[in-house]
């Protein structure tokens, strides 16, 4: 984080949330990245690693939806990743709930 | 807390029908998500293409309902609809007896509305277009309410009446565009009437507008002075909820005046003793009955009630004036209220007095269609799905501003 330091944006955070599966972070990725940052002052990256068919440790990074935030400011930088927390919350509750083989084995149970 | 609304048939002897019927084509299905403001909505639709009929398979909505005297603010409301989503979401799918399969699109409001409460509910649509791999259809809320009162009601073509809590609007059709001819210049009429049921600090349980309609309709004795703002068009009303605040203001004075003054009086009667004051304050409300709305004084006691009332004649004498003279200019003898307060029966009357002069009729919905609900978001998305309408992933975003104007009305002639 030290190494890309930018004078202007000096306060940053980068989190790492890990998925099961690489679909369900890539889900993450498009459901969350399309809201744009309300505020000039914080500027954020998402990325998740592409999925590789090769060893397990690259299908492991594959499923890591990485955020990386810079802002002016410390309570700017809060505000922001607070408000990113509670979409992140809301997106894996309806993963959890309503995917449809969570459904199916729902429906199979009753 | 509002209960679920159960699952419902629109009205109309063809749509039975039409199911065995239209068995060779696959009806469309679309799921709606709305969340524009403070209520949480998910519904259900079947579109028959071979009857053009619809079914509703189900309509679920959850209200976020702040204290008395209290508004509902944008971070608490989204955090409402971020806490009921998924439980919603579940009760609609369950009720529609649909798995996700089944669907041909989710649809979800892009505005106008609140910004936080509605990006909470276009996250949690993305991520089940994303899930379930349907194309994900993003809906104007005022279109949503115009569409789905025209096929509760069947009006053809009627001028359009849309009250809410954040929209005023008379809105007529023309070449593919809801044209509005005349609107608000200030807050809407909904706003006015929910501040002022806080001003009185009434409960917000299950509406404002409608604890304020259920006091109205005591009241009556009097009709207080209120300013009237139709300007050509459009009408104000915040001067008006200016105004009704002072009388309210005024009103608690004068009940505090009231106060003192029996109080004075059960004082300097008895002497004291405990057991004889309160012999005197059980008198005091008899007293107050034979005064009948006048003070001693002889000044006019002012309700509550009254308040309501006389706030309620005001402003929807402005609507209507203003309702009236779109039809004149259209010559359209159909009304068509939709949005939250067209539930307020009172509203309905009056309309329906001024249709009736020009020998035309008013069309309404109950409270399932009229406040916010996911159906009218599925109903408006799916009719726009069928023209090949959908919103790429990168632009499913939410905007506060979006007037019914910029939509392009493909599916009517």
């Amino acid at each position: 984080m030290a190494a890309n330091m930018d004078p202007s944006f000096p306060c940053a955070l980068t989190i790492e949330v890990p998925f099961p599966t690489p679909r369900l972070a890539s889900i993450a990725l498009k459901a969350l990245q399309v809201d744009k940052e309300l505020s000039p002052l914080v500027k954020r990256n998402f990325y998740v690693n592409p999925s590789a068919s090769g060893s397990t440790q690259e299908n492991l990074e594959s499923c890591i939806l990485r955020i990386e935030y810079k802002a002016t400011t410390n309570r700017m930088l809060r505000v922001a990743v607070n408000s990113f927390m509670e979409s992140l919350n809301l997106v894996i509750e309806v993963m959890e709930e309503l995917d449809e083989d969570v459904l199916a084995a729902k429906d199979s149970v009753v | 807390m509002t209960k679920p609304i159960p699952n419902s048939t629109t009205s109309g002897e063809g749509r039975e029908e039409g199911k065995g019927k239209g068995a060779k084509t696959k009806p469309r299905y679309g799921l709606g998500c709305e969340g524009s403001a403070n209520k949480l909505g998910i519904g259900i639709i079947a579109h028959d293409p071979e009857t053009n009929q619809s079914r509703i398979l189900s309509n679920i909505r959850h209200t976020f309902v702040s204290p008395p005297g209290t508004g509902f603010l944008p971070k608490d409301t989204a955090k409402h609809h971020r806490s009921f989503f998924v439980r919603i979401a579940q009760t609609a799918l369950r009720e529609a007896h649909l798995s996700p399969r089944d669907l041909d699109c989710i649809c979800y409001t892009k505005g106008p509305g609140m910004g936080a409460p509605l990006q909470s509910v276009a996250v949690a649509a993305r991520t089940l277009s994303l899930l379930w791999d349907k194309p994900l259809v993003g809906v104007n809320h005022c279109v949503g309410h115009i569409e789905m009162g025209r096929e509760i009601t069947g009006a053809e073509n009627p001028v359009v009446l849309y009250v809410s809590g954040g929209n005023t609007q008379v809105i007529a059709y023309a070449e593919q565009r809801y044209r509005i001819f005349g609107e608000t210049l200030d807050i809407a009429v909904g706003n006015c009437l929910d501040r002022f049921a806080r001003t009185l600090e009434i409960s917000n349980d299950p509406a404002p507008g409608h604890n304020i309609e259920m006091l109205a309709r005591k009241g009556g004795k009097v009709l207080l002075d209120l300013p009237y703002a139709v300007k050509g068009m459009d009408c104000s009303f915040s001067g008006i909820l200016a105004s009704a605040d002072i009388l309210a203001g005024q009103m608690r004075e004068q009940q505090a005046r009231i106060r003192k003054r029996e109080q004075k009086q059960t004082n300097g009667e008895s002497g004291a003793p405990n057991g004889d004051a309160t012999a005197k304050q059980e008198v005091i409300p008899e007293g107050k009955e034979k005064s009948q709305g006048r003070s001693e004084q002889n000044e006019v006691i002012i309700t509550p009630e009254d308040l309501c009332f006389s706030l309620q004649e005001t402003v929807f004498a402005m609507l209507v004036e203003i309702t009236e003279r779109a039809m004149a200019h259209v010559g359209s003898n159909q009304v068509l209220i939709v949005g939250g307060v067209g539930c307020n029966e009172r509203l309905q009357e009056m309309m329906g007095l001024m249709a009736a002069e020009r020998g035309g009729s008013v069309y309404a919905t109950d409270e399932r269609f009229c406040i916010d609900n996911g159906i009218m978001i599925a109903h408006a998305g799916l009719l726009a799905y069928e023209t090949g309408f959908q919103t790429p992933l990168e632009e499913s975003t939410c905007t506060q501003r979006f007037r019914t104007d910029e939509v392009h009305i493909k599916w009517r002639d």
